[in-house]
């Protein structure tokens, strides 16, 4: 059923579009009929009508899953194609972008690859993992260069190399600003109750404040340190720029960061702890040999939380002036120019998953040793 | 050994939790606290490696005033048995009970060999159970580990704190009986915290009762269950039940008369008289045999006040 509507849609709603430059909006456009085009779609539909049949036994599952691979690069590739067919006899200028058919298949194979994944009990992680390496290698091998997208990137690439830089330089410092505020604070939150109450109370008051309205309270105490101490401009502070971004990321992050640490901390029983402390052990010793190891996979999980949105609320930092992927997608919105929207938000949902399945297995190594 | 000289605690607002206790372990012997909930037993306990400090009087450990130690020092000398066992559940049995020698900084090799000693001396094989976490251990076995990790580093002293209470009371008794045979062959100085009358009878070489934070009575079991107890013990020990306690707190070789017994049941070695009275009902004999030329009767018994 979803391969079947997943092989229509390009042809009910249209592959490719076509625009005379790379602000006008596109056209739908027919398809070149040229013969790697033609082939690469038979491909497509040949593996569709596979995937069909092999999802209704359950024997045949792995097989579905990889057909939906198939299925997924025979339909890039049809697309690249048929793109530079198209821009073969139009302007320099003329943009060829995947059309609304195109990308109601892709979401449709996905969902085909994911439910043969489902349908045998596991995660879709062989869909995954060879759906990317051949869209990678298609990429690499300059199969898909003809797309709107890519022509973008390419005029771009110093620019979005340099704002990928901005951005893992923005949301890792606010990383690591947080994780040192909020480490500390979580071990003195853990001895004194009047600290836990401020802490608590300021990270959740942050989180209630908008962030854009963060940024800018952030601006004026900023600006008005540098008037106080103009040395500070040289070191790259100031009420806008990346200072206070990352202040106000770093002061996002402290909820999630404080209080995981600190439901980490207190995971092991009292029971547990007047054995060790009365084995002998010091606070320290008790703190690295016993409520650390024991609330580790809960910390990671707050780390894991944190990192992520740590990549997010960065770009919002364009905002003010911060820099990062932001200002590419910020750039797009102005221009109606859906590519470089599509090239800075791309990054950064790719950024946000490597963080998130970094440490989720990180988590996963700790559990299996645990 | 260990000596409580009129220490009290309070905690809060009301009652002492302990109240003016003075108490003496001698060396070499199990003492026991018996004592409801409440009545402060192991706040006394915890006092004795400083978990809890006296607000008055003093603690002697080896005849040295406790206070003045280095708190982790003297707990490192000091064996700690708890109900909950509280072995650490994210490392394995030989880590658990290597504990206090690590924190020492022995050597590994002296280390691995020790804890093969003790899984030995608590009849756990150590091939077995060395590499195990505390998940995959019955209660009776954790609480074997437990014992094996007080004792790791071969401190003179031990303080149980209702360890056993917990368990089954088959496993209860079996640990009892193991507690008595480890005792016999280490010759540690145990303080054991229970509420429970009949483990303190089998245990104690010398018995404390508490009450509401204060002693009541102290002394060897025979002579606190002898006719002149007082009220609070009468009730403690249950009023119809004293007897049969007070059997329990005698050897049955004292009223043993010389005859022939190699036909009567036999008691083992060290039997009390409350395991004669029950072996007479078991086998409804009027005497069992106390040794081969020994024999005790029930009238001798049942007329011994």
């Amino acid at each position: 059923m979803l391969a079947g509507l997943a092989a229509a849609a390009p042809f009910l709603l249209g592959l490719l579009s076509l625009a005379p430059n790379r602000l006008l909006s596109p056209r739908p456009a027919g398809l070149p009929l040229t013969t790697p085009v033609l082939l690469s779609i038979a491909v497509f539909l040949l593996a569709g009508l596979g995937l069909a049949l092999a999802a209704c036994r359950a024997r045949s599952l792995r097989l579905a899953e990889l057909l939906a691979v198939a299925m997924m690069l025979a339909l890039l590739a049809s697309a690249g194609m048929a793109a530079e067919a198209l821009l073969r006899d139009a302007s320099a200028s003329a943009r060829a972008m995947p059309a609304a058919g195109f990308w109601m298949s892709v979401l449709l194979v996905c969902l085909a690859g994911g439910a043969a994944a489902a349908g045998r009990g596991a995660a879709p992680s062989l869909f995954w993992a060879a759906s990317l390496l051949g869209g990678s290698a298609l990429l690499l091998g300059g199969g898909l260069e003809s797309l709107s997208l890519l022509k973008e990137a390419a005029a771009r690439g110093p620019e979005i190399r340099a704002a990928l830089a901005q951005h893992l330089a923005l949301s890792g410092g606010a990383f690591l600003l947080a994780l040192l505020v909020a480490g500390p604070a979580a071990l003195l939150a853990l001895r004194h109750p009047r600290a836990e109450a401020v802490l608590m109370g300021v990270a959740n008051a942050v989180q209630v404040v908008p962030s854009i309205a963060l940024f800018g309270l952030l601006m004026a105490p900023l600006g008005a340190l540098v008037a106080f101490f103009p040395v500070l401009r040289t070191w790259g502070i100031g009420g806008i720029g990346p200072a206070p971004a990352v202040l106000g990321i770093a002061a996002y992050l402290l909820l999630p960061l404080a209080s995981s640490f600190l439901a980490g901390l207190r995971l092991a029983p009292p029971a547990l702890l007047e054995a060790a402390a009365g084995q002998g052990m010091t606070d320290r010793q008790i703190l690295r040999a016993v409520r650390l190891p024991m609330g580790a996979g809960v910390m990671l999980g707050g780390l894991r939380l944190a990192a992520v949105q740590a990549v997010g609320l960065a770009t919002l930092a364009a905002l003010i002036g911060g820099g990062g992927l932001g200002a590419l997608i910020f750039q797009g919105i102005g221009q109606l120019a859906a590519d470089l929207i599509l090239l800075g938000v791309l990054p950064v949902v790719a950024l946000s998953l490597a963080a998130d399945a970094l440490l989720a297995g990180a988590q996963t190594a700790l559990g299996a040793r645990a | 050994m260990i000596r409580f000289e009129a220490v009290s605690r309070r905690f809060g607002q009301g009652r002492p939790a302990v109240d003016r206790v003075t108490l003496e372990v001698p060396a070499g012997q199990i003492g026991v606290l018996l004592g409801e909930s409440g009545s402060g037993k192991s706040t006394l306990l915890r006092m004795a490696n400083r978990l809890v400090e006296p607000d008055a009087g003093r603690v002697l450990v080896a005849g040295r005033d406790i206070a003045g130690q280095p708190v982790e020092e003297l707990r490192r000398g000091i064996g700690y048995v708890i109900q909950s066992v509280g072995l650490f559940p994210h490392w394995t049995v030989a880590r658990n009970i290597a504990t206090v020698p690590r924190l020492l900084g022995w050597e590994a090799s002296r280390i691995a060999a020790r804890v093969d000693a003790l899984l030995r001396l608590v009849n756990l094989p150590p091939e077995e159970f060395r590499d195990r976490l505390p998940a995959e251990l019955s209660g009776g076995q954790a609480q074997r580990i437990g014992l094996a990790r007080a004792l790791a580093a071969d401190p003179p002293l031990l303080l149980m704190d209702e360890p056993f209470s917990a368990l089954d009371p088959g496993t209860r008794r079996d640990l009892q009986a193991e507690l008595r045979r480890i005792h016999a062959e280490t010759g540690k100085t145990i303080l054991f915290v229970t509420h429970d009358v009949e483990e303190a009878l089998v245990l104690a070489d010398r018995l404390a009762v508490l009450d509401h934070g204060r002693l009541l009575a102290e002394g060897v079991p025979r002579d606190l269950l002898a006719d002149g107890a007082g009220p609070e013990i009468r009730r403690l020990f249950g009023e119809s039940g004293l007897a049969l306690h007070r059997l329990a707190t005698r050897a049955a070789a004292a009223l043993a008369t010389p005859g022939d017994a190699a036909s009567l049941p036999a008691l083992p070695e060290g039997a009390t008289q409350k395991d004669a009275l029950l072996l007479m009902l078991e086998q409804g004999a009027r005497a069992v045999a106390v040794a081969p030329d020994a024999l005790l009767r029930w009238d001798d018994l049942v007329r011994a006040r």
